[in-house]
């Protein structure tokens, strides 16, 4: 890791995520049209949060955001303590590296490669020296170490995402996003990979972000917003 | 190291990406068609200069008033060449109580280095052989009859009594213009000890050196640098003009073929690249969210793209050597002997790998490096991905390439100019007929049948697709139909231009009173298309008034140049095989001299029109403006000046008749008396350059057949990448309105009707495009005049070519109609 600001950044009593007025804009062929306004968000190392909302609510752009995968129209996020602001497009990319973990609705497995290649990816960006035991061990956790050598064309849609969370967890990383993790999953499926996604998340102690319509699998997050026209609402749970 | 793993891990299931293998197999297209093409013209144009090096009799001469220096002959065998003296001079020979004068070569035991000295036996058969061993002599035909000698009988030359050892068929070096008949070969020390070559002899030496490419090179630097004064160099590529003019087009025909071929892979490889870089876009958005830098990003890409592409220049270097060796081996019969067994030259074929990844990257790079402004949100929104297209300055990369590409082949900045801007008004004229076609489809789509309101909307409904396609395909169209219709065409023309009846003798120092008597003779002996012209000899001596030895000249070679001896005429019309390119012909009379020049003398000298050039011609002076400049095509064989004056001015002065004849092959013999009747006249013979001049014209047609295999190939990749390009959105949305209720003729049709007309635009750009490319060359680059545009089989080809284009379209679609919509719809 090249980047010195980037110490460990285990800090007491400073919050992980830390989103403060945001708000995104584009430029719609009807004019200016606000999908998120004001929107600020406190998340602790170790919670497990889930942002809910009718679709085209603003909650895949606001976990964007929150990933530093997008930067915000006006206000700003910040991951451990460092200002996502403050960082270019590389410097965003290396503390995702370091912090982050994802898992996507539609997998974004690289057809190219087999499960195995796919897990060891955030390994081998990282440069990790045992990246092949680390990928076996994590593929074991979510039970697919039978099917290493497959490519994604040759997986059910519940293994790849099987497949996606082992290489959102393979590099321990401190935060894992989630977008509509069962989304594109059927009824058997879809509390198989939940179950997965929490077992592991207590496992690894991860702090938890997920963007869901599913109220059952948001049920199962410590706290619950719901985005309403681009506003944020708590839920108590 | 980590980048180079994951592409190449990445690379064992791309490969199965069509786009990646049309992408690679362009690549491998077009180092082979270059590189074959290269290969081949290297190996052929050594062998020509070797068949070319037969006429002088060596690799490199020189020809000098005085005997050379030994160091000339020293340098050369240190430098492991073999070496060949002679000499030729003019000498009176006696038999039988009758004398004729002969233009005697004298040689040495090693002479003639390259080529043939034939020899008809006593008993009829011709054989080779080397100058004749010391007291014999060898008489061509003509000095057979003039003498009344046999074989074996003796005659006198140079006070020496010397054996007729056979009768002379042929001998290099006797087609330049300078030899004259009847001729005789003799043993060089013969001629010594006659003394025929001392001080004061009329005599020519030649030093003849043959040996390997690069000694003769380094002999070549040296010799110019320490050439004596009265001196010249004579080599095989200026032994004639009009071969060169042959060995020129033969080169360029050639390299343009295979230039289109790389050019048509550019094009596949532009549009594979586009629909590659598609396809990455999604694993670049996902590589960039969890944290992969640009530079991991972006090497990994290099890499997997690389890899294959190395190896395939790599097979496509093997493959051109191979199949440049069997396309020379398949035109060996065409060479002669010596040159059958010339090296394989291997620099070409790595040129052209060298070439063929430049074509990759230029053509591809721009799609690829747009991946770069792919957003890490994309991984979430794939729009995000190409919102905020503008210009990029890469997207002039291929072009620039293409331009690059076309200089280096043809060597030609001008050609290559003119060629990118034929191409470019290729795809700016189908773009504006693809525009007109979608603006009538908008408008007149309702009152179409509904299944071809679905195909035409279809262009419309894809319109930046419909117009990249189109424009890909027109091209590719374009250049196939220059291949495969204009080019044969051209070929055609040009082997016209040397028809059977093409003159193949000059004779020279014909004297006014003899005109009619020479016509008349010739004409009895069977003698067709007599042409002849007043030639004046005389020299330069002033440009705009000042001295030709005071003039700023470039180098010592103008400057001799333009203080030699010239040979001019004048004519009242333009002479055939000239064109007006500056300035105007000659007024009717004018009262000052006026001057013709042909375009050459104006670049070697730097002249420019209005100049006024001083001549001496006997001891008239002649203060001469020029008012027009001509190119003159050398190539043709006909009697033909650098300088022309007007003829009121030249008529007056003191001239004799130079005229060109075609004499059947066979005739030839009958001159013996024709010259026997007009002893002061010279009869050159220019047979056997015409024989070459047709030799490469047949070496280059079998030759572009095999580089038109290979355009063909590059033609159907394009098609193939344009078709693919729009596979996936087709494929979707057949199975869609399949699942809405369209029958599977509905789609067949609608399919027809958007190919039909892609085809039919890309034909009617391909037919006009590649006729006026073909007008073009034939005017400018080849120079071949009376070529017209091969209208009928261009009409039918460009026709076929639309048709192909409609029913491959059609038989993409057949996959997609036999498979379940369902099975489509979940891909």
């Amino acid at each position: 890791m090249d980047d010195s600001r980037m110490d460990d950044g285990n800090r007491t009593g400073m919050a992980l995520i830390s989103a403060q007025g945001l708000s995104k804009h584009v430029e719609g062929p009807t004019g200016r049209l606000d999908i998120l306004d004001d929107v600020s968000l406190e998340v602790n190392a170790g919670e497990t949060v889930a942002i809910t909302g009718a679709s085209g609510s603003g909650k895949t752009t606001l976990l964007g955001l929150l990933a530093g995968l997008d930067l915000p129209s006006t206000g700003g996020v910040s991951l451990d303590g460092h200002a996502l602001n403050a960082l270019d497009e590389e410097g965003r990319a290396r503390l995702r590296l370091r912090l982050v973990g994802f898992v996507f609705q539609s997998f974004h497995l690289l057809p190219g490669l087999t499960a195995e290649e796919n897990v060891l990816l955030p390994l081998e960006l990282d440069g990790t020296p045992d990246a092949t035991t680390r990928a076996g061990a994590a593929l074991d956790a979510v039970g697919l170490t039978e099917r290493a050598a497959h490519f994604p064309f040759q997986l059910s849609g519940g293994e790849q995402q099987r497949v996606a969370i082992a290489r959102a967890f393979v590099h321990a990383p401190r935060i894992l996003f989630a977008d509509e993790p069962t989304g594109n999953l059927d009824h058997h499926s879809r509390d198989a990979i939940a179950n997965l996604l929490f077992a592991l998340n207590r496992e690894h102690r991860t702090t938890l972000v997920l963007v869901t319509h599913d109220p059952a699998l948001a049920a199962r997050c410590a706290r619950v917003h719901d985005l309403v026209d681009g506003h944020l609402q708590a839920h108590a749970q | 190291m980590i980048v180079p793993n994951l592409a190449l891990r990445a690379l064992r299931r791309e490969w199965r990406l069509p786009e990646l293998r049309t992408l690679i197999a362009a690549l491998l297209l077009s180092v082979i068609a270059l590189g074959a093409v290269g290969t081949l013209a290297a190996r052929v144009q050594r062998a020509v200069l070797m068949s070319a090096a037969e006429l002088i009799g060596g690799d490199l001469g020189i020809d000098a008033a005085r005997p050379l220096p030994p160091d000339f002959v020293q340098q050369a065998r240190a430098l492991g060449l073999r070496t060949s003296k002679l000499a030729s001079f003019p000498s009176v020979a006696f038999a039988h109580d009758r004398s004729q004068l002969l233009s005697v070569t004298a040689g040495d035991a090693a002479w003639p280095l390259r080529g043939k000295l034939l020899i008809a036996g006593r008993d009829g058969r011709s054989v080779a052989s080397h100058a004749p061993h010391t007291g014999s002599v060898y008489l061509d035909h003509r000095a057979l009859v003039a003498l009344q000698l046999k074989p074996g009988e003796r005659v006198q030359v140079g006070g020496m009594n010397l054996v007729v050892a056979g009768e002379l068929e042929q001998q290099p070096g006797s087609s330049g213009l300078i030899s004259l008949a009847p001729r005789a070969v003799m043993a060089l020390t013969d001629a010594e000890s006659a003394g025929l070559l001392g001080t004061g002899s009329r005599a020519h030496h030649q030093l003849l050196v043959a040996g390997d490419v690069s000694a003769v090179a380094a002999w070549r630097t040296w010799a110019t640098a320490h050439l004596p004064n009265d001196a010249h160099l004579i080599t095989p590529q200026e032994v004639q003009q009009r071969l060169a003019v042959a060995f020129d087009r033969a080169g360029t025909f050639l390299r343009l073929a295979a230039l289109l071929a790389a050019l048509l892979a550019g094009i596949a490889v532009a549009l594979s690249a586009q629909r590659y870089a598609r396809r990455k876009t999604d694993e670049i958005a996902l590589l960039r969210a969890i944290g992969a830098s640009s530079r991991y990003t972006f090497g990994n890409l290099a890499w997997s793209l690389a890899v294959p592409a190395l190896l395939a220049a790599l097979v496509g270097v093997g493959i051109a050597l191979g199949l440049a060796s069997i396309a020379f081996a398949y035109a060996h019969g065409l060479l002669p002997p010596s040159a059958r067994n010339t090296p394989l030259p291997i620099g070409p074929a790595f040129a052209a790998a060298g070439v063929g990844l430049a074509v990759l990257i230029g053509f591809a790079l721009p799609p690829l490096a747009r991946l770069k402004s792919v957003p890490p949100i994309a991984v979430f929104r794939r729009s995000a991905a190409t919102t905020g297209r503008r210009f990029d300055v890469l997207y002039a990369l291929p072009v620039l390439v293409a331009i690059g590409l076309i200089a280096l082949e043809t060597g030609s900045w001008k050609l290559a100019g003119v060629l990118a801007a034929c191409l470019a008004g290729a795809a700016v004229f189908t773009l504006v007929v693809t525009l007109a076609i979608m603006w009538l489809v908008r408008r007149y789509v309702a009152r179409l049948h509904p299944a071809l309101r679905l195909g035409a909307s279809a262009l419309t409904r894809r319109r930046a697709l419909s117009l990249v396609q189109s424009c890909a395909i027109a091209l590719g169209m374009t250049a196939l139909l220059l291949l495969a219709v204009v080019a044969p065409a051209l070929l055609d023309n040009w082997r016209q231009e040397l028809p059977p009846d093409t003159p193949n003798w000059f004779v020279v120092n014909v004297q006014a009173a003899q005109r009619d008597g020479v016509r008349d003779a010739l004409a009895r002996l069977g003698a067709t298309r007599y042409n002849e012209m007043p030639v004046a000899v005389g020299k330069l001596v002033t440009v705009n008034g000042v001295d030709v030895e005071n003039q700023p000249f470039r180098g010592h070679d103008v400057k001799r140049d333009a203080s030699q001896q010239l040979r001019l005429s004048w004519s009242p019309t333009l002479p055939p095989a000239n064109r007006m390119i500056a300035g105007h012909w000659f007024t009717a009379d004018p009262r000052t001299p006026q001057v013709s020049l042909d375009v050459a003398w104006i670049h070697r000298f730097d002249l420019k029109l209005g100049d006024t050039l001083g001549f001496l011609i006997g001891n008239q002076h002649i203060e001469a403006r020029l008012t027009s400049i001509r190119e003159v095509d050398w190539s043709r064989f006909n009697v033909n000046f650098f300088v022309l004056l007007d003829p009121a001015h030249g008529q007056t002065l003191p001239h004799t008749w130079i005229a060109s004849f075609h004499l059947p092959p066979g005739h030839a013999r009958a001159l013996a008396a024709f010259s026997r009747d007009y002893p002061n006249l010279s009869l050159i013979d220019v047979d056997e350059l015409l024989d070459r001049a047709r030799q490469i014209v047949d070496q280059v047609t079998a030759a572009a057949r095999w580089v038109l295999g290979f355009s063909l190939l590059a033609g159907a990749l394009v098609l193939a990448a344009a078709l693919t390009m729009s596979a996936a959105e087709r494929r979707h949305e057949a199975a869609l309105l399949r699942t809405l209720g369209a029958r599977r003729a509905q789609l067949r049709m609608a399919a027809l009707c958007e190919f039909g007309l892609l085809g039919a635009i890309s034909g009617l750009t391909a037919l006009l495009a590649s006729a006026a490319a073909g007008a073009w060359l034939a005017h400018s680059v080849f120079r071949i005049r009376a070529f017209a545009p091969p209208w009928p089989p261009l009409i039918v080809a460009a026709a076929v070519a639309a048709v192909v284009v409609a029913m491959l379209g059609l038989v993409g679609t057949r996959r997609v109609l036999r498979t379940s919509p369902l099975r489509l719809l979940r891909r």
